[in-house]
This record gives structure tokens, C-alpha cells and sequence, in this order.
């Protein structure tokens, strides 16, 4: 009989005080995950105020063009989803070349056409550096696919500065540089546009011209290059 | 005792609520200084968080479909040996294209901006700029590089650099923001040799020393690089 009050006593006390410390714990965890979330929400927040509005507006021209793109790959993927569930391995076959001719053309194992522009640089003292920046304003301006003096050019090509000049996947590049771009031809005029004329404002340049064409065809071609190093 | 108990813990619990609702207000107040830039510019800023979303939500939809194709052309694949040599030959395609992710040796390259402030004349060249990435990912590709990504995104063979002041996007976005991390895959040795040429990356070095931007190069035996989550469309070029 006097076991059991002495054991439930001892028993009240714990959970009398152990009740308040949970709850407090509770609080302390409470406040520390309020606390981070609206860190990480400020955080974020924080970089973007730091933008002026031309950055933010920048952003948003680009987020949404960039958005366009993917939708337009969402759909084209979901087309192709829906093909192959229809059908057996005929489906799959036309679907995996299809595939398979659109990597050739992406990776510059093909010859190719279609419209874009051409842009003529000459000028004496111009880098590797210069010769990457107007294939870039290129890439990003819409191109498709890119050549330099008939060499093809795909992200890993390497261009490099030598003792001799411009090296383009190996081969000595000197301007006269003529680029070749092949994808919509409005947004590449515009970037054309934009970079010949910036070009002409440099001393080192003779002469910096584009033009439109409806039809241009890029013979040059990578050669494909296995994996030594990475494994997919 | 009985009525008690339920009331202090009641009490407790609304004191809890007080404490975790100050804190968070406090740090917030701390983090959010009130000023003019936030109110002009806040309609802007919901816009391009309203996009990034879309963008990350377009994202995880593209890599979700294509994951269902390759289960879809691995089913077709098992019944026709026609159908399992295309399968072979776009998966090698996909994997040159970045598609698929890749590991290996490789190094890892960490830019940083500068301090704020620490260009005097106001023209930020202390911050890491789209060029700069463009001629760390050139470099890499140039000295032995077989895949590479820049803060999460892997570059492609139609892969482009765009941005503006001390942001950074890559393809199809979003901004990409200082630290900025490459990593590379492939002949690490000679990745390591280029980033430590002194000759090499001009400008970085340049400002490295003016503004204290960073440059932290480290190699690794195995990196691993994502596959690409965004858009290979090309509507304009054709097979000659």
C-alpha cells in the first residue's frame, strides 16, 4: 500500500515538469523553424532587391522567352510520349530516329540548312576571346548551328590562342572570319545588328557585316568524340 | 492540481506562440530593411519569382517526361533488336548531348564577386560576369573537359551566355547568382594545368587582384555532372 503513493508521486512530479519543457521546447523549435524559413524567403528576396530595375527587367524578358522554349519542348515531348504509348516497337523505332537525326544536327555530326545569317569580321588583332564572345552572342541570339571559315563550331570545340593566331578546333583560324548562323533569322538579324555595330566602333576592326539569307547551308561537321574519362 | 496543470500549460504554450511569432519578426524586420528600391521595384521582383517557379516547375516536367520516354523505348527496345540498336545509338548521343548525367575525374571551380564596394569607380567590376563563365567553361572544354555544369546546369553542345550585372543565365535560365560552381569532367590533369596557367583568364586575374573577386580551384577523383533539364529545340535547321 505505501509502495504505490511513493511511486505515483515521484511519477507527477516528472510529468509536471516535464509538461512546461516539452511545450517550451516546442516553442524554442516553433520560433527556429519561423525563424529560417523567413531567412531563406529574405534570402532570396535580398539578392533580387539588390537588382536594379533594368536586371529585373532583363530577367524577366529572358525568363519568360526561356520559358517559351521549354513549354515548346514539353509539348514536343509529350507528343512524343503519346506515340509511343499508341504503338509497339514501330512507334518506338520512328520515334528513336527522329531522335536520333535531331542529336546529329545538334552535336554538328551532319551537314546542315536552313535560314539565318552570315557575319563578316575583319580586322587585325582580334583574340580567341573576341571570336568567343560573337559565337556566344550568337548562341544566345537564337543559333541553331555555327560555323567559323567552314569549321563547324558546337559547345567543346576548342578555340584557343597560339603563337600563330586563332585556333579553331585545331585548325589556324585568320580573320577574314566569316560565321555562319543558322536559326531565326529575326532575333540573329537583331543580334547581328547590335554586335556588327559595336565591332565597327572598334580600332582594331576593318570591317564588321552581316546579311540575311533564306537558305545557308553548314557542310563542316565535328568529329565524334568518345568518353576516355567520363562515364555516362 | 488537476485544473491547473492543463491552464499553465495552456499559458505556456500561448507564451511559446508569442516568443516563436517576436523572433520571427524581428529577424524578418532585420533581413527586409524598409527602403524606396524595395517599394519600385517590387512589382518586378514578384514577376521574375512568378517566372523562376514556372521555369523550375517546366523543369522537373521536362526531365519527369523524359525519364517516361526512356522507360517507354527500354520496353519497345526488349522486343525488337532493331529497336535496341537505335536505343544504343541515341543513348550515346544523348550522353555527348548532356542528357544523361555523367562521372569521372574532374575538377571543381568555385567564383566568387568581390566585396561590395570594393570598386571604387562604381562600374561593379567586382562582381562575376556571364562572360566570365563563358571563358572558365571555354577553358575547361579547351584543356580536356568531356561534360561540364555551371552551377547546376550542364552545358550542351547549343548551350549560350547571357546576363547582366553580377547575374549570370545559362540556356533557359534562371539567374544565376555569385558563388557560381563549375564543374568539370574529364582529363583532370590537364584541366588543373590550364586554371593554374597564370596566362590564362586574363581578366579574372586581373580583378582577382583589384577587387577581390575568387577563384578556388579544387580537383576531385569522381564528380558527377547532371543531365540537362531544359530545351534541345531547334526549329530552324535541317539535315543537308
Amino acid at each position: 500500500m505505501s509502495a504505490r503513493p511513493s511511486s505515483r508521486r515521484p511519477r507527477q512530479r516528472s510529468r509536471s515538469s516535464a509538461g512546461p519543457t516539452a511545450v517550451w521546447l516546442i516553442a524554442l523549435l516553433v520560433a527556429l523553424i519561423a525563424t529560417v524559413q523567413l531567412r531563406s524567403q529574405a534570402e532570396v528576396e535580398k539578392s533580387l532587391v539588390q537588382a536594379d530595375p533594368a536586371t529585373l527587367a532583363f530577367s524577366i524578358d529572358q525568363l519568360s522567352r526561356s520559358n517559351d522554349a521549354l513549354e515548346a519542348q514539353i509539348s514536343d515531348l509529350a507528343q512524343r510520349k503519346l506515340k509511343l504509348q499508341s504503338g509497339g516497337s514501330t512507334a518506338a523505332d520512328q520515334a528513336l530516329q527522329t531522335e536520333l537525326d535531331q542529336l546529329r544536327i545538334l552535336e554538328g555530326l551532319v551537314p546542315v540548312h536552313g535560314p539565318g545569317v552570315v557575319v563578316v569580321i575583319d580586322a587585325s588583332g582580334l583574340t580567341a576571346l573576341d571570336l568567343q564572345d560573337a559565337l556566344n552572342n550568337l548562341a544566345a541570339g537564337g543559333a541553331e548551328a555555327l560555323a567559323v571559315n567552314d569549321e563547324r563550331i558546337v559547345d567543346g570545340v576548342p578555340i584557343v590562342q597560339t603563337a600563330g593566331g586563332v585556333a579553331v578546333g585545331g585548325t589556324l583560324t585568320p580573320p577574314p572570319w566569316t560565321i555562319v548562323a543558322i536559326g531565326d533569322t529575326n532575333r540573329l538579324a537583331e543580334t547581328s545588328d547590335a554586335m556588327t555595330q559595336q565591332l565597327r566602333g572598334d580600332r582594331r576592326v576593318r570591317q564588321a557585316t552581316y546579311r540575311v539569307e533564306s537558305d545557308i547551308v553548314i557542310r563542316a561537321v565535328v568529329t565524334e568524340r568518345p568518353f576516355v574519362y567520363g562515364v555516362p | 492540481m488537476g485544473r491547473t496543470q492543463p491552464l499553465s500549460t495552456a499559458l505556456v504554450a500561448l507564451v511559446a506562440l508569442a516568443v516563436g511569432f517576436l523572433l520571427a519578426g524581428q529577424v524578418k524586420a532585420q533581413l527586409l530593411t524598409p527602403s524606396n528600391q524595395v517599394g519600385r521595384n517590387q512589382a518586378l521582383i514578384r514577376s521574375v519569382q512568378d517566372l523562376e517557379r514556372t521555369n523550375q516547375a517546366d523543369r522537373a516536367n521536362i526531365q519527369g517526361l523524359r525519364a517516361q520516354i526512356d522507360a517507354l523505348e527500354a520496353q519497345a527496345a526488349s522486343q525488337s533488336q532493331t529497336t535496341q540498336g537505335l536505343q544504343n545509338q541515341v543513348a550515346d548521343l544523348r550522353a555527348h548531348a548532356g542528357l544523361t548525367p555523367l562521372h569521372g575525374p574532374g575538377v571543381e571551380v568555385v567564383l566568387t564577386s568581390g566585396p561590395p564596394g570594393s570598386d571604387p569607380s562604381g562600374q561593379s567590376r567586382n562582381l562575376i560576369t556571364y562572360q566570365d563563365v563563358q571563358d572558365l567553361v571555354n577553358l575547361l572544354f579547351a584543356s580536356g573537359a568531356e561534360g561540364v555544369s555551371v552551377s547546376g546546369r550542364r552545358i550542351t553542345p547549343l548551350s549560350a551566355f547571357t546576363g547582366s550585372e553580377g547575374e549570370v543565365i545559362v540556356d533557359q535560365g534562371p539567374p544565376l547568382f555569385s558563388p557560381i560552381r563549375i564543374v568539370a569532367v574529364g582529363d583532370r590533369n590537364g584541366m588543373e594545368a590550364a586554371l593554374g596557367d597564370p596566362n590564362s583568364l586574363p581578366s579574372l586575374r586581373i580583378r582577382e587582384i583589384q577587387f577581390q573577386l575568387t577563384l578556388r580551384v579544387r580537383g576531385a577523383p569522381d564528380e558527377t555532372l547532371p543531365a540537362f533539364d531544359g530545351s534541345l529545340e531547334a526549329p530552324h535547321v535541317s539535315k543537308a
